[in-house]
C-alpha cells in the first residue's frame, strides 16, 4: 500500500488546511452524496410499509455525506496527510488503451462516429500498445513483440479452442482468403502471420537489443529514463 | 452410518472410474487455466466451459464441471495472489494479505496454503454434504428475509474490522459500495434509479467490472506512479513451498476457517459470500499483532481461502437436496444440469443416487486433483512474477479487457473498467480503501432486498427483526462487533481513528 | 495511418460481401444472440435446440449470451445487426410480447423489426402455492385470495419476469390485489414458497415440477389446454373453473428485419428438422416443454403469436403499473 512518507524536513502546513488529503477525501464524498440525492429526486421515497425506490439510496447518499463533512472538519482540525503526487500519463494511456480496445471489437457507433467491428486481431495490439505508453520505460518494439504474441495466443485460445462468441477479425478480411477456407482456418492462419510478424520484428532489431543489454548493465539507474 | 459408508462407496465407485478420473482431472486443469486470466471469474469460466461438456454421459459432464468450478475457483485466487485482481467477491479478501505476500516474495508460500488450505477444507466439506447433507436442508427454510438482513448486517460490520486505516473512511467507503448496489432498476418497483438514463445501468453495475476497475485497473495506475514497488517481486522470490513454521501459523486458521465457510455456504441466500470475511475478521481479532494483517499474514491467506472452498463446496447442499441454486454459479450448475437432463430438486438424490453420490465424491477428488495440478504450476506462476512489469502491465490489461467483454459481450462494460479504475486511483490517492466498499456492494443487494421484503411481510413493523429469534441474535452479535472494533480507537483518541 | 486505412477497407469490405452472401448460405458459423445469462430457461431450450440446427446447416451455430434489463439488451442489439442470417437469436415472451409494455424507450417493435423463423417451445405455467394454504382447489383458492386479500403475499421473480407478468395477468383475472414480494430470480422466490413465507406465485413448469413431485409446494393448476404428462395430477385451469387463464412462456428464433426469404426458409427448415428429431423433443419434453404445433413453428405462426402477445400485455401490465406507483 502507499506508504505515507515521513518527510523529516516538512516546515508544518501553511494556511488552515491541515490534512489535505482528507480535505480532497471529504469533498470527493460530499460531491457524490449530493450526486445521488439530486439523481433520485423524482424518484418516491416511500414508507416503511412500502419502501419506494429512494427510501434506502436517499438514507445512504445522507449517511456518505455526513461522513464527508466529518472528513472536512478533520482537514482543518487534524494534522494528517498530504496529497500525493497524481501523474496524468499512467491513467491517460491505459483508460485510452481501453477504450481503444472497447470501440473496436465489435461495431461501434456513438452519434456521427462509426467504427466497424475489427475484432480481437486489431483490439488486443491497440489494448497493449497503447495501455503500453502509460510508463516512460516503455519501449516501443518490445510492446509490438508483445503485442503480436499475446493476441495469436488469446485468438486461439478464445476463439479456437474455446469457441467463444467474441470477434476475431474484420468480416471484410474474408475475402482476402480462398472462398473454401473456414473462419477457424483464417483464425489460424492470421495467429501463425502474428508469431512469424513477432518473429521478424524481434530478429530485425539486433541493434537495439545490445543498447538493452547496455542498459541492463547498470543496475537500477536510470529506472524512469 | 452403515448408510453414510455404503453411499460413500457407491459415489466413490462411479467417480473412481477411469474415464470420470480422467474428467476431474481435465476439468480441474481447464478450469485452473481459464480461471487464472485476470478479470474471468468461475461464472464466466464455467459459462465458456460449458459447451465442451456436451458431448459427455450427464455423470461425467457433472463431474468435470464440478472440476471446471474447483479449477476456477482457485484460479481466480491465483490472479488475485499475483497480480491483485480478485475475479468474484470470495477472493477480495485473499487479494488482501496475498498479494502483498507476493510483493514480498512470499508469492509461493501464499500459493501452497492456499492450496493446501482448500484441500483440507474441500475433505471436511465433502464429508460433511455426504453425512448431513440431507438433515441440514431444514436450516435453509429457517431463513427468510428478516434473518438474511441481520445477517447481511453483520456482513456489513466485518468490513469496518477488516479495514486497516481510519475507521471513518472504512465507514464511508462502506455506505459509498451499499449506495452502488442500488444503481439500476428497483426490484420491486422496476423504476430505474441513478442510471443517468444509460441502458447500460439499466441492471445495475457489474461485480466484475467494479472490482477489476478498482482493484485491477487502480492498481496498475498506482504501480505506474511508484516506481520503488513497481515490479511485483523485485527481491529475490524465496521458498515456493510453505515450511512448518507458515504451517504452524496456519493450521489453526484453516481449521476455524474451514467450519466459518461451511456453516455459512449451507444457507441458500447466497451465505457463502460471507465466508472468507467472517474467517479474515476472525483472525484479525484473535491476532496477537492485528497490524500485521494487510501487511502479508499468512493467517489472513489461510482462514479466508478455506473458508471459500468450504463454502463452495457446502453450497452445494441447496441445489442438491432441494433444487434451489444459492447463487449465480450454482444458478448455471442448474442449467448445465437441465442441459443434460437433469432437473435437480429433492428427488435427485433417490432418483439418480449414482449420480448424486458420485458427484459429491468426485467434489473429494476433484480437490486432491486441484492439489496434485496446483502445486507445481506454483513455480510456474511465480516465475511469471519476474517479467519486467512495462511488459507485464500491458498484458495484464489486455486479458482484463477479453475477460471482461467475453463476460456479457459489452463493449459498455470494458469502458466501465477504465472508469472505476479511474475512480479506484482517486480513492487511493484520498487515502480509502476498495475492499471495504466492495464488501458494502456485495452485501449491500441483499440486505436492501431482503430489508425491504421483510418489510412487505411484516407489513412495516421494524420490530420484526428483533421478533425473530435468530435475527436478534445475529444483530446483538453485530452490535457487540461493531463496539469491540470501534472500542480501542476511540480508547487511544481520534488520532488513531482518523490515521492508521 | 496504416489503422486507419486497414479500418476504411474493412467498411467498404463489409458492404461488398452482403451481397453475395446469401447465395451459398450458411458458409461461416451463425451467431444466436441468447438475451440472458448462461443457464437460465431460454439458454438451455436455444442449446437443445441449436444442436440440432447446426447439423442440418452444416455450419456451427455459437451462442452468445447478452443479458439485461429482461432480454431487451441482447434483442436490440441483434434487432440492429446485418440482416444476412448470421445474427440470429432466441426471443421469448417477455422480450416478444410484455417488453413494450414494460419498457417504455424500447428500441424495436416486436410486431414489425423482426424476420419471424419459427417457434421453439412451450412451457406451461402453473399456479402453485404454499402446502399449507387450507384451499384444496382452484375454486377454494381464489375465494382464500379474495377474502385475505390484506393478508396474501404473492411472490415474483423481479418485475418483468415470466412469474410477475403471468402473475399480475393472474390478478387481473381473478380481480384481487394481493401484495406482491419481488425476489432476485425463481430460486430464491420458491425457497421462501417452500418455507411457508410467502402464500403463492405462478412460474414455469421447468422451475416449479421437482418441488410440486417431492411435495414442497402445492399445485393448484396448470394454465394450457392439456395437461401435463410431468404432472399428470394437476388439473388444467379450464377443468378447475378459471378457462380464460391460459399463458406458455414461449421461446421462438427470430432473425433481424430484412433477412432474405431463402435464409429464413433454411433456418426455419432446419428449426422444423430439430423438433421433430427424437433425441431434441425428448431433451425438451423433459425440461416439461411443449413442442409447437405445426403451425407455431412456421413464420407466419410466430408472426401471429407475437401480434396477439404484444395486444394482450400491453394493456393488462399498464394498468398494473398504473397499480405499482
Amino acid at each position: 500500500m502507499s506508504v505515507p512518507h515521513e518527510r523529516p524536513g516538512d516546515p508544518g502546513r501553511r494556511g488552515p488546511i491541515r490534512a489535505p488529503q482528507s480535505l480532497g477525501g471529504g469533498i470527493f464524498l460530499v460531491f457524490l452524496a449530493i450526486l445521488a440525492l439530486w439523481l433520485n429526486r423524482n424518484l418516491d421515497q416511500g414508507t416503511l410499509n412500502a419502501m419506494g425506490p429512494a427510501m434506502l439510496p436517499d438514507w445512504l447518499a445522507v449517511g456518505v455525506g455526513a461522513c464527508g463533512v466529518a472528513l472536512l472538519a478533520f482537514a482543518f482540525t487534524k494534522q494528517g496527510d498530504e496529497l500525493d503526487h497524481w501523474s496524468l500519463r499512467g491513467p491517460f494511456f491505459v483508460v485510452l488503451g481501453i477504450l481503444a480496445f472497447a470501440v473496436t471489437i465489435r461495431p461501434f457507433e456513438l452519434g456521427a462516429l462509426t467504427i466497424p467491428g475489427l475484432g480481437l486481431v486489431i483490439a488486443g495490439p491497440l489494448a497493449i500498445i497503447i495501455g503500453g505508453f502509460a510508463t516512460p520505460e516503455m519501449r516501443l518494439r518490445e510492446l509490438i513483440i508483445l503485442a503480436l504474441c499475446l493476441t495469436p495466443f488469446c485468438m486461439v485460445l478464445f476463439g479456437d479452442l474455446l469457441n467463444l462468441p467474441i470477434p476475431i477479425f474484420p468480416q471484410a478480411l474474408r475475402d482476402l482468403f480462398p472462398a473454401d477456407w473456414s473462419q477457424k482456418d483464417i483464425l489460424r492462419a492470421m495467429a501463425a502471420a502474428m508469431v512469424v510478424g513477432a518473429i521478424v520484428v524481434y530478429a530485425l532489431g539486433p541493434k537495439k537489443r545490445t543498447q538493452q543489454v547496455d542498459r541492463v548493465v547498470q543496475p537500477d539507474e536510470g529506472i524512469d529514463g | 452410518m452403515g448408510d453414510f459408508a455404503s453411499n460413500l462407496s457407491l459415489g466413490f465407485g462411479v467417480a473412481l472410474s477411469l474415464q470420470n478420473l480422467g474428467l476431474a482431472f481435465l476439468g480441474c486443469l481447464v478450469g485452473s487455466l481459464i480461471g487464472v486470466l485476470p478479470g474471468v471469474g468461475p461464472i464466466a469460466t464455467i459459462a465458456m466451459l460449458l459447451p465442451i461438456t456436451f458431448g459427455l454421459d450427464p455423470i461425467g459432464a457433472l463431474i468435470m464441471l464440478a472440476g471446471i468450478y474447483y479449477g476456477a475457483q482457485y484460479g481466480g485466487s491465483t490472479t488475485a495472489i499475483l497480480v491483485n485482481i480478485p475475479g468474484e467477491a470470495t477472493s477480495v479478501v485473499t487479494a488482501l494479505d496475498g498479494h502483498q505476500m507476493a510483493r514480498q516474495g512470499r508469492a509461493g508460500i501464499a500459493l501452497g496454503i492456499a492450496a493446501i488450505g482448500s484441500f483440507f477444507a474441500g475433505t471436511v466439506a465433502t464429508l460433511v454434504i455426504a453425512a448431513l447433507g440431507a438433515p441440514l436442508t431444514g436450516l435453509a427454510l429457517i431463513f427468510g428475509p428478516t434473518e438474511y438482513f441481520s445477517l447481511m448486517t453483520m456482513g456489513l460490520v466485518f468490513a469496518v474490522v477488516l479495514a486497516r486505516g481510519s475507521i471513518l473512511k472504512a465507514i464511508a467507503m462502506i455506505l459509498v459500495g451499499v449506495l452502488l448496489s442500488t444503481v439500476g432498476t428497483d426490484l420491486e418497483t422496476g423504476e430505474e434509479r441513478m442510471t443517468f438514463g444509460l441502458p447500460f445501468l439499466v441492471d445495475g453495475i457489474d461485480f466484475a467490472v467494479l472490482a477489476m476497475g478498482v482493484f485491477g485497473i487502480a492498481e496498475i495506475l498506482r504501480n505506474l506512479d511508484h516506481t520503488e514497488t513497481r515490479d511485483v517481486v523485485r527481491q529475490a522470490i524465496g521458498r515456493l513451498l510453505p515450511n512448518r513454521d507458515d504451517f504452524r501459523h496456519s493450521y489453526k486458521p484453516v481449521l476455524r476457517g474451514t467450519f466459518i465457510g461451511a456453516a455459512l455456504g449451507i444457507l441458500p441466500g447466497n451465505g457463502a459470500v460471507l465466508g472468507p470475511f467472517a474467517a479474515y475478521t476472525l483472525e484479525k481479532k484473535l491476532a496477537k499483532d492485528p497490524r500485521r494483517f494487510g501487511q502479508g499474514a499468512i493467517e489472513g491467506v489461510a482462514g479466508p481461502e478455506s473458508a471459500n472452498n468450504a463454502g463452495a463446496q457446502t453450497s452445494f447442499i441447496p441445489l442438491l437436496t432441494l433444487g434451489i441454486p444459492p447463487n449465480a454459479v450454482m444458478a448455471l450448475m442448474v442449467g448445465a444440469m437441465t442441459i443434460h437432463g437433469i432437473v435437480p430438486g429433492p428427488q435427485v438424490m433417490t432418483r439418480n443416487p449414482d449420480l448424486f453420490w458420485g458427484m459429491i465424491a468426485s467434489m473429494w477428488i476433484g480437490n486432491l486433483m486441484l492439489l496434485v495440478i496446483n502445486l507445481p504450476l506454483v513455480g510456474m506462476w511465480v516465475r511469471l512474477l519476474k517479467v519486467p512489469y512495462r511488459l507485464m502491465f500491458p498484458a495484464i490489461l489486455m486479458f482484463c479487457c477479453i475477460g471482461i467483454y467475453s463476460i456479457n459481450s459489452l463493449p459498455t462494460d470494458v469502458m466501465f473498467i477504465a472508469f472505476f479504475g479511474l475512480v479506484g486511483y482517486m480513492l487511493i490517492k484520498f487515502g480509502f480503501e476498495p475492499a471495504p466498499m466492495l464488501l458494502g456492494f456485495v452485501l449491500g443487494k441483499l440486505m436492501e432486498e431482503n430489508l425491504r421484503r421483510a418489510l412487505i411481510l411484516s407489513r412495516g413493523d421494524m420490530m420484526t427483526f428483533i421478533e425473530h429469534p435468530i435475527s436478534a441474535v445475529l444483530l446483538a452479535i453485530a452490535a457487540i462487533l461493531l463496539i469491540v472494533a470501534l472500542l480501542p480507537s476511540i480508547r487511544k483518541g481520534r488520532d488513531e481513528v482518523f490515521t492508521e | 495511418m496504416k489503422k486507419i486505412a486497414l479500418a476504411l477497407a474493412a467498411v467498404a469490405g463489409i458492404a461488398a460481401t452482403g451481397a453475395q452472401a446469401q447465395q451459398n448460405y450458411p458458409n461461416r458459423p451463425i451467431t444466436m444472440i441468447v438475451p440472458f445469462a448462461a443457464g437460465g430457461p431460454t439458454d438451455v431450450v436455444a442449446r437443445i435446440v441449436t444442436d440440432h440446427m447446426s447439423r442440418t446447416l452444416g455450419q456451427q451455430i455459437v451462442i452468445e449470451n447478452v443479458a439485461g434489463a429482461g432480454g431487451t439488451t441482447g434483442i436490440t442489439r441483434a434487432a440492429q445487426s446485418q440482416p444476412d442470417g448470421y445474427t440470429i437469436m432466441m426471443g421469448h415472451m417477455g422480450t416478444h410480447g410484455a417488453a413494450p409494455a414494460l419498457y417504455p424507450n424500447l428500441k424495436y417493435d416486436p410486431t414489425k423489426d423482426f424476420a419471424p423463423i419459427g417457434m421453439a417451445a412451450g412451457t406451461p405455467i402453473l399456479i402453485v402455492a404454499k402446502k399449507d394454504l387450507p384451499a384444496s382447489d382452484l375454486k377454494g383458492f381464489i375465494e382464500y385470495v379474495k377474502t385475505n386479500a390484506d393478508k396474501v403475499n404473492q411472490a415474483h421473480a423481479g418485475v418483468g419476469s415470466v412469474s410477475h407478468t403471468t402473475g399480475v395477468l393472474f390478478d387481473s383475472i381473478v380481480g384481487t390485489k394481493p401484495t406482491m414480494v419481488a425476489y432476485r430470480g425463481t430460486g430464491p422466490a420458491l425457497n421462501d414458497l417452500m418455507a411457508g413465507t410467502v402464500d403463492f406465485m405462478t412460474d414455469q413448469i421447468v422451475n416449479v415440477a421437482p418441488q410440486i413431485q417431492g411435495g414442497n409446494i402445492k399445485a393448484y393448476a396448470i394454465a394450457t389446454p392439456e395437461r401435463s404428462p410431468a404432472l399428470p395430477n394437476v388439473p388444467t385451469t379450464k377443468e378447475a373453473g378459471l378457462g380464460d387463464y391460459q399463458v406458455s412462456a414461449w421461446n421462438a428464433v427470430f432473425a433481424p428485419k430484412g433477412t432474405p426469404n431463402d435464409v429464413v426458409a433454411k433456418l426455419n427448415d432446419a428449426l422444423v428438422k430439430a423438433l421433430a428429431d427424437e433425441n431434441t423433443k425428448k431433451r425438451l419434453l423433459d425440461l416439461g416443454g411443449v413442442i409447437p404445433s405445426a403451425e407455431e413453428q412456421s413464420p407466419e405462426g410466430l408472426q401471429k403469436l407475437v401480434d396477439s402477445e404484444v395486444a394482450r400485455w400491453t394493456p393488462v401490465l399498464q394498468a398494473a403499473g398504473a397499480k405499482a406507483e
